[in-house]
């Protein structure tokens, strides 16, 4: 039992950080992308490639994981963001995401192969180490850090409080002489790297797999949706929330059931709380 | 009806009609049904994703489930294959009606996730549920009864079930329900505030794509023959998107020649097949950057972008006796 906990909690710690990955991007530019999902899987397989592949020490793995994450972020602002958000549609963010989310899938499968491989250890560590393997605290320790560093980041730098102004009204930011296209730039960037560094940390419990984007897009999304859309803290508690009700449910029901149950989780939350555990109602727009 | 759209659908008519004549060989007219069966389901979501823009990407587990529901029903159960067919739209309805009463009320992205969601999820049933469906290894389906078991014969009615799919999109679409559709795509608030229906508009037109996805399914499994959970890959899914939103975004013809090119195109050039997904994901990319109006209207677009409007000027002449006049009259 005490298993199934630690798993849960290992796997929703992966989801949490993804949610969070969602939020960085959506405070500055309003727009949930497709992509949020690939970066991580990007971070695994890169880091994969570069500690096993290439041979290179730990660390190096890890500066090309969220290199290759953050240059991924960066390329899609550049080619599926900027472009789209000068249009007013608001589906066509939609669309030009999905297309890139595929696109990089596609590649990555081409060159890495459609097999999930294994990810080097990071620690030197027994494999008989069971419920205190890293591949079960890294996440967790890493989802944590990274909502408080997020908060820190937000409430204590300069950089952060231009996110949360550009989060709370562009327009307005924009008015009071903050370079928006500058910061949503940097989001991306920064987003980039943080998956990146989800993907690398996580490497253990997913294997470098290059299916693995679509899969973290939508748990992400519901534990961001469950959480509340925006809200760091909501997206904690999503992402557990999540991980902890799959490995529940598969340890009680069989593990076919999994993604039956996470939307079924999702629809009762979007049912009682359509804005979501901790999100701000929105208004309605016209 | 003008004379030239006229003559051009009558040269189609008949080309589809002589197919099974002047096709060079089995295989070609094994595209032919295809693209037929594909274009049942697409004309089907064409109104979703066309008109409402409702953007479903996981229309591939409606798909899915109407192929698993004619394969049970004539395969497993012995009903005869045409009830069957009406079976799987009817179940395909169901299950569309069942999806869309809670997703359709969510904003654009939501929506997009609980149908890639509903994709997922099916494919999960399939496999949990292997003694009706065959799990991983799949399930055997059967043909047509003459005179519809001949590659020619099945292609005619594949064939036929794709006019009936387009002629009722096409009464839809030209009508008020379709005029509403396209309210409810371009501003939803403008909609409700002339009196669209909203939410019944969207869910009758995905209660319809689901019953087309239905029969779709069934006539697809019985081309394929044999059915696995990997069939229906998400892939697939993506496809159906794709040839709608690169044919142009409220229209018929253009989801049409984008289906018929995009099945037809990797099957001509091998290399674009070995790169697949990537391929429809780059086309997605350009069409949405360069024009987001679809490739059916790319010549329209282009011939604005080369030949802009001139805009009339009305110049402003006041008329000046009369002014004086009325100045001197110290009025």
């Amino acid at each position: 039992m005490l298993f199934v906990i630690v798993s849960g909690l290992a796997t929703g710690a992966l989801f949490a950080a993804t949610a969070l990955v969602y939020n960085v991007m959506f405070s500055t530019s309003k727009v949930l992308s497709v992509t949020t999902g690939h970066i991580p899987m990007l971070g695994g397989v890169f880091g994969a490639y570069a500690i096993s592949g290439l041979g290179l020490p730990w660390w190096l793995g890890l500066f090309t994981g969220v290199a290759v994450g953050a240059l991924f972020g960066w390329l899609t602002d550049v080619v599926a963001i900027r472009r789209v958000l000068a249009r007013s549609d608001e589906h066509l963010w939609l669309l030009s995401t999905l297309a890139v989310a595929t696109m990089i899938q596609q590649a990555v499968g081409l060159w890495w192969g459609t097999e999930p491989r294994p990810f080097p250890r990071l620690i030197p560590q027994d494999f008989t180490a069971g419920l205190a393997d890293q591949k079960f605290w890294l996440p967790v320790a890493l989802a944590v850090v990274m909502a408080v560093g997020l908060e820190l980041f937000y409430s204590r730098t300069m950089y952060g409080k231009l996110f949360v102004a550009m989060s709370e009204d562009a327009f307005a930011a924009r008015a009071r002489g903050v370079s928006t296209d500058r910061i949503r730039v940097a989001s991306y960037v920064l987003a980039g790297a943080l998956g990146g560094l989800t993907g690398f940390a996580a490497g253990q419990l997913t294997f470098a797999y290059f299916a693995l984007g679509m899969t973290l897009t939508l748990n992400g999304f519901i534990a961001l949706a469950v959480g509340g859309l925006g809200s760091n803290t909501g997206a904690l508690i999503g992402g557990f929330a999540l991980g902890l009700l799959n490995t529940f449910a598969s340890y009680f029901f069989g593990g076919e059931y999994q993604q039956t149950i996470a939307v079924g989780l999702l629809m009762v939350v979007l049912l009682v709380r359509p804005e979501g555990l901790l999100g701000s109602r929105n208004v309605r727009p016209v | 009806m003008d004379t030239k759209r006229f003559a051009v659908s009558v040269v189609f008519a008949i080309a589809a009609l002589t197919l099974p004549l002047w096709a060079g060989d089995q295989y070609q007219l094994h595209l032919a049904t295809l693209i037929a069966a594909y274009w049942v389901l697409i004309g089907g979501l064409n109104l979703v994703i066309g008109y409402s823009g409702q953007l479903s990407i996981g229309h591939v587990g409606l798909l899915s489930i109407g192929a698993y529901a004619f394969a049970i029903l004539a395969g497993k159960a012995g009903v005869h294959p045409a009830l069957a067919v009406a079976g799987a739209g009817a179940l395909c309805g169901f299950a569309g009606l069942v999806l869309g009463l809670p997703s359709l009320r969510l904003p654009g992205f939501y929506f997009a996730m609980a149908t890639m969601a509903v994709s997922l999820i099916v494919g999960e049933f399939v496999l949990a549920q292997g003694e009706l469906t065959g799990g991983g290894i799949g399930l055997a389906v059967p043909g047509f009864p003459a005179p519809f078991d001949t590659p020619a014969g099945f292609y005619y009615l594949v064939a036929a079930a794709a006019a009936v799919v387009t002629w009722l999109t096409w009464n839809v679409a030209r009508r008020m329900q379709g005029r509403g559709l396209i309210a409810i795509r371009d501003s939803v608030v403008t909609a409700q505030a002339v009196g669209v229906p909203v939410f019944r508009a969207k869910l009758v037109a995905f209660l319809f794509s689901g019953v087309a996805a239905g029969v779709g399914g069934a006539l697809f499994a019985s081309l394929q023959s044999y059915i696995t959970p990997d069939t229906f890959h998400f892939e697939l899914s993506m496809f159906f998107f794709v040839c709608i939103i690169i044919g142009g975004r409220g229209s018929i013809l253009g989801p049409f020649i984008g289906v018929v090119v995009l099945t037809a195109l990797p099957e001509l050039v091998s290399p674009l097949a070995k790169l697949g997904n990537f391929f429809y994901g780059l086309l997605l990319l350009l069409v949405v950057l360069v024009v987001p109006e679809g490739i059916g209207r790319l010549f329209e677009v282009l011939a604005e972008r080369l030949r802009p409007r001139k805009l009339e000027s009305v110049p402003v002449r006041p008329d000046l006796p009369r002014l004086a006049r009325a100045i001197r009259e110290g009025r």
